[in-house]
């Protein structure tokens, strides 16, 4: 069996309020997955997406990345490390003030000498790759409006362009259409669907809804109280699964 | 306790609950607390009214006072017209003496007068010749220390000819001169000397902002990260740093420009460098906090999202903060200006220099017309420069 694009072992996380926000989870994805986190909100989905590429020290277990140990490296392995997994936010988390070239520009951070960001300087491959990017997230006209002048969905289109400048293995979607309605939800997910099939990245993306998950995801993971609770196949969450998920009292919507 | 309105009106409430909706809904005709309130605000505007002595008549019965400078207000002195005046002189002698006819030139106009020696209060005709026809002109005195005064005015006829008579008058000395004066053409406009001086010092001001907020800036910017809540407290001895700092900020800032202009100018001397010094000390204060501010204000999304892409500390500081920081830096700064350009029209009333130095003199030596000149130039710019500083802002935020 291949090699899995990402190995997850016993990873915990105690903030220091101690609230225990991941406790023990393992898992893996092999590449290619289009692998949808889901759990009610405060369940850990955040929290292990950003354990994920070290934006939140993990408290214990380990992390390994294409083999590599991602919670034992170094600041420099860590940055070559964090240059392939691409991240997309649920608040888009552009410099809004700046242009969206720029902002899909700072996507290739990782692989520029440090000193060039002093005089604001990008080759121009990198360039011709920002705007190639723009071009298939659909927005190149756009490219030198200010980001906050954005619709959130074309928000949301440069958040995926910057992380395609990273050229990723593995892209880490934090709930990336929580703050879209459902219309640009699809338009969004579609994509990272994209992505995932026609250029074989893998993702990892959390999500509210249900629905969503079982039309994207390849593989579900859902989260309760920092725990594992269901991994398997969309088509495997039943009413009884559903209920041991959300809870009780939750009842399933749809969104279309 | 008897429920108001029955028991049916009260639905699913409890009695409490019906007691604090009660309480809601009372009148305000009907709240002690309003009458109180209403008393103490009564008692704070009739002592203030004494205490800060308003006499409403006064404005009134000072009116005559101050319509001068109103009036001046519409004639400022910006510029004057230097017409071509044509000229000629005789002299004329007290005491008996007859003074030396002056040689008479071969052509131009020419004074004579009906006699050129006498005493004050001799009633003497002077015709001239030779001016410009039908131009309005002055008969002068010339006493024998070079003081001028004007005896009648004079117009000449068709033939570049007036008579005049006057009466001499009584001055000290005896060697007097008569000029005859008449203006024979009109000049081009030119700035008046009050204008020149006046657009010098105001010169003078805006630079004196320029240099003031500069140090401001110098001082603040580094000072900023200090004041900076979100980046200090992570280092050791942070907290102490933030509040040493945060304290400075707010004394400084408290203290007005104008206050600190008298300290300075008493430490280097009158003039702008003691008013750079207060604007500039000033600035400091206001703009650290204000960039504290913007510096505590920052989004963490974008660092966290460059944070992600493998980017190193420097890469984050320029492409995740600076440009969050950068523009409201910059709107903070030309605020600042803006500000420090209306405190520097007013640093010079205590020697700070600028356009305020010479303002203060004209309004106490009641030179109106001076003063308005003055006070149209301060206006004029403060308010080109505001509008200028609002586009700016506007165009950076």
């Amino acid at each position: 069996m291949a090699e899995p694009v990402l190995r997850i072992e016993h990873l915990t996380k105690v903030y220091p309020d101690g609230t225990r926000a991941l406790s023990d989870v393992s898992f893996e994805v092999a590449r290619g997955e289009f692998l949808v986190v889901i759990g009610l909100s405060g369940s850990g989905k955040s929290t292990l997406m950003r354990c994920i590429n070290r934006l939140i020290e993990p408290t214990g277990g380990r992390i390994l990345f294409q083999g590599r140990d991602v919670t034992a490296a170094s600041p420099d392995q860590l940055r070559e490390i964090r240059r392939q997994i691409g991240m997309v936010f649920q608040q888009f988390n552009l410099v809004r003030r700046a242009s969206v070239l720029t902002n899909v520009l700072t996507g290739r951070l990782g692989y520029t000498p440090p000193s060039w960001a002093l005089a604001n300087y990008f080759t121009s491959a990198v360039v011709d790759r920002a705007f190639v990017n723009l071009e298939r997230v659909g927005i190149p006209e756009k490219a030198f409006t200010r980001a906050d002048a954005l619709s959130g969905g074309q928000q949301q289109r440069v958040g995926i362009a910057r992380a395609l400048m990273q050229e990723p293995q593995l892209i880490l979607a934090d709930e990336p259409v929580a703050s879209l309605d459902p219309a640009m939800s699809h338009s969004v997910l579609r994509y990272i669907e994209e992505l995932n099939r026609k250029d074989g990245i893998t993702v990892v993306c959390s999500l509210h809804f249900l629905s969503l998950a079982r039309r994207y995801g390849t593989r579900i993971l859902a989260l309760k109280a920092g725990q594992i609770v269901f991994d398997g196949l969309p088509a495997e969450i039943d009413e009884t699964r559903f209920k041991a998920i959300y809870g009780e009292d939750a009842l399933e919507v749809e969104i279309t | 306790m008897a429920t108001v309105g029955g028991a049916g009106a009260g639905g699913g409430m409890s009695a409490s609950e019906r007691m604090r909706a009660e309480r809601h809904y009372r009148p305000w005709f009907r709240s002690w607390r309003f009458y109180i309130m209403t008393l103490v605000t009564l008692a704070a505007y009739v002592y203030g009214w004494q205490v800060t002595q308003i006499k409403l008549p006064e404005l009134w019965r000072g009116a005559h006072l101050i319509a001068p400078f109103v009036a001046a207000l519409g004639s400022p002195d910006v510029v004057v017209r230097e017409n071509p005046v044509q000229q000629a002189a005789t002299p004329f002698d007290y005491g008996g003496e007859i003074p030396p006819t002056p040689p008479t030139a071969a052509s131009g106009p020419v004074l004579r007068l009906s006699q050129s020696t006498g005493h004050a209060g001799l009633r003497v005709t002077a015709t001239g010749s030779g001016f410009a026809p039908n131009r309005r002109g002055m008969l002068e005195w010339e006493n024998q220390i070079g003081v001028r005064q004007e005896l009648v005015p004079v117009a000449t006829d068709g033939q570049g000819r007036f008579t005049a008579t006057f009466e001499t008058p009584d001055v000290m000395g005896t060697r007097n001169i008569v000029f005859a004066d008449i203006i024979s053409g009109v000049g081009p406009l030119r700035p008046s000397p009050t204008f020149l001086v006046v657009l010098g010092r105001m010169v003078e001001t805006v630079f004196l902002a320029l240099m003031g907020t500069t140090m401001g800036i110098v001082f603040a910017v580094p000072l900023s990260f200090l004041g900076a809540k979100n980046l200090i407290v992570h280092i050791p001895g942070g907290r102490f740093m933030y509040g040493l700092t945060r304290t400075f900020f707010n004394i400084m800032r408290s203290i007005e420009a104008l206050v600190l202009a008298i300290i300075f100018t008493v430490w280097v001397g009158l003039g702008p460098f003691a008013g750079v010094l207060a604007l500039g000390v000033h600035s400091i204060a206001s703009l650290g906090k204000l960039y504290s501010e913007a510096i505590e204000s920052i989004e963490v999304g974008p660092i966290e999202a460059i944070s992600a892409t493998g980017a190193s500390t420097l890469q984050i500081l320029r492409y995740g903060v600076v440009p969050q920081i950068v523009p409201q830096f910059l709107a903070f700064t030309i605020y600042r200006w803006d500000i420090n350009i209306r405190t520097s029209t007013v640093i010079g009333f205590v020697g700070g220099g600028g356009i305020g130095f010479i303002l203060i003199q004209y309004i106490n030596l009641l030179q109106w017309r001076q003063a308005a000149t003055a006070l149209w130039m301060i206006a004029i710019v403060v308010a080109v420069l505001d509008y200028a500083s609002a586009v700016a802002r506007e165009r950076i935020v």
